[in-house]
């Protein structure tokens, strides 16, 4: 059992480091992962009162988390269509889920620096206790897995990589800038806010602002955003890891 | 001689003499609003350790379906497939380490250069970096890629992708390797160094299953031919075979002249394609061919019986046809 566990992962790191070798040619890209957030920090600098500077710095992290997952919808889906390496792949000895998973932690390996900036810059401009690190870490890895497994899952709906731009930008704004991730969750409509902490980025952000005080979340709410995280984000990769699966063979 | 890792597959470590064997195969293709494309029709075939094979057949012909299929990246609307004795249907996880695909018109990572693009592909397959290393260095000289092979992909042109690819597949030296259209887009140089390097894995024990529509290609390449035609296999054998189910050794065409069939029909079997008629006969009748095509002042040229004459006759059409 344990070998048929470790055999489903081979491949898993050769081609994570292949896909961040790949990215790495990207360098502008890489860089400009991070302009969304930067303009935003910028423009709360600019206009808002300094004690929103803290939750942008810290939405910004989280955004990034999710931004960098979702570029798995564009990657899997332009590697497939454009270049037919999927069947290079899958006709291989590397499993279907080592595919998804290398590709994500692939992309993740190359854009991890512009969002260790934001990091830096979050916990200059507020310190972070080791309990707030320790649940932004959480935050950002459970953020980062829905958004990638999320994109992987779509990626296979498409045919054509003209028809995934208005979903990205759909998904983008859904769940990034449109609920309180980089701003505070009580600004958000009172009858929204439940909303807002089953969605995993704002959720995510919600609770690393209540660790750092920066908000305050009843115990219910810590742990609806908490069970939000964890559970659709544990559904949606084991959906994708078997949805990957399958479709490495056509029907 | 480095060591395979744990998981590898060698063509010396399969045994018996049948690598692939697929029996009535049928794939039906359904996409709402359309009518049902039935893309094969009870396709059989067998394909013995260590042999070329291809599969030639004009597009649309159902070659990429079958490739596809054998490999584990297409499910089968019905029939049976197996590699080695193991069920590709049912346990592909199983068929994998076995096998290589050079997906038709893949393209490799642009932002890789051909000896990272080989040699990352390695390691995914659990090569170790020694070995990685020194095939990713042998293949690229062997395709001819050794001067391009630390330039960016995207900067080389068609022809060099399309090897880097081909090279990508062949380094694993897998038991049984798919290429579906693997010359494609290449100059005559670049499909002769192609051939070289799958002859050469052959007399090695791997095995080789191509489709082309290439008739050069399938002749000079192939032990084996199968010739496929809307999903169906329309004829089998060597090149000889399906050569002498034409009827005759020696070709005379008759360059655009399709409307004189009957004039020429009684020295041999006459086949017309797009631009020329085809005249499928003996050597003791070419001067009798030749002298009636003189009188009348037509060109002609005289020459072996190729696949060409045998694929017009048992499609009755021509390879560069659509479906």
């Amino acid at each position: 059992m344990k070998s048929s566990f470790l055999t489903r992962w081979k491949g898993l790191g050769a081609f994570a480091a292949t896909e961040t070798r790949v990215q790495f040619h990207e360098y502008l890209s890489i860089a400009s992962s991070i302009l969304v957030q930067v303009i935003f920090i910028f423009f709360m600098w600019l206009l808002a009162p300094r004690s929103l500077l803290p939750f942008a710095l810290v939405g910004s992290t989280v955004f990034s988390a999710f931004v960098i997952g979702e570029r798995i919808l564009d990657e899997a889906a332009y590697i497939r269509i454009d270049h037919k390496l999927n069947e290079l792949y899958h006709a291989s000895p590397m499993s279907p889920e080592s595919y998804f998973l290398g590709m994500g932690l692939g992309v993740l390996a190359a854009y991890m620096p512009p969002m260790v900036f934001l990091v830096g810059m979050a916990n200059w401009v507020h310190p972070f206790t080791v309990s707030a690190a320790l649940v932004l870490l959480g935050a950002l890895i459970g953020v980062w897995a829905f958004a990638a497994s999320l994109g992987y899952a779509l990626s296979t709906l498409f045919k054509d990589m003209r028809a995934i731009w208005p979903y990205a930008t759909l998904i983008f704004n859904l769940f990034g800038v449109l609920p309180p991730v980089f701003y505070p969750l009580y600004i958000f409509p009172a009858a929204l806010q439940p909303v807002a902490l089953v969605m995993p980025p704002s959720a995510a952000a919600a609770l690393v602002m209540h660790t750092l005080n920066l908000l305050s979340l009843s115990t219910g709410e810590v742990v609806l955003a908490a069970l939000s995280i964890i559970v659709e984000t544990l559904a949606i990769f084991l959906f994708t890891v078997y949805w990957a699966r399958r479709f490495s063979r056509e029907r | 001689m480095v060591a395979l890792g744990d998981g590898l597959r060698s063509p010396q470590q399969v045994s018996g003499e049948v690598a692939l064997k697929a029996s009535n195969v049928r794939k039906v293709y359904r996409s709402r609003g359309n009518p049902p494309v039935e893309a094969l029709r009870d396709l059989s075939l067998s394909v013995t350790k260590g042999q070329r094979v291809a599969i030639l057949g004009r597009n649309g012909a159902g070659k990429t379906t079958f490739l596809k299929i054998a490999s584990t990246l297409l499910m089968p609307t019905s029939g049976e497939v197996s590699i080695f004795s193991m069920d590709v249907i049912k346990n592909p996880e199983m068929v994998r380490p076995y096998i290589a695909v050079v997906p038709q018109e893949g393209k490799p990572f642009y932002h890789l250069t051909p000896r990272e693009q080989v040699y990352t592909y390695l390691l995914t397959r659990g090569f170790s970096k020694e070995t990685a290393k020194s095939r990713a260095d042998t293949v690229l000289t062997q395709m001819g890629l050794a001067e391009s092979a630390d330039r960016l992909s995207v900067t080389l042109s068609g022809g060099q992708q399309q090897r880097t690819m081909v090279a990508t597949v062949l380094a694993t030296e897998a038991p049984l390797m798919f290429l579906d259209e693997p010359t494609l887009g290449m100059d005559p140089f670049a499909r002769r160094s192609v051939w070289d390097a799958l002859r050469e894995l052959t007399r090695q024990g791997s095995t080789i299953l191509l489709t082309t529509h290439y008739l050069d290609e399938a002749e000079s390449l192939s032990h084996r031919v199968y010739i496929v035609d809307r999903g169906k296999i329309v004829a089998e054998g060597t090149s000889d075979e399906l050569k002498r189910k034409v009827g005759g050794t020696i070709r005379v065409t008759l360059k655009g002249q399709r409307g004189l069939t009957e004039t020429f029909a009684p020295f041999g079997h006459c086949i017309s394609s797009d631009d020329a008629l085809h005249i499928i006969t003996e050597p003791d009748r070419v001067s009798e061919i030749l002298t009636l095509a003189l009188k009348k002042g037509l060109s002609t040229t005289v020459g072996p019986v190729t696949l060409e004459e045998a694929f017009l006759k048992l499609v009755g059409g021509s390879i560069e046809d659509e479906i």
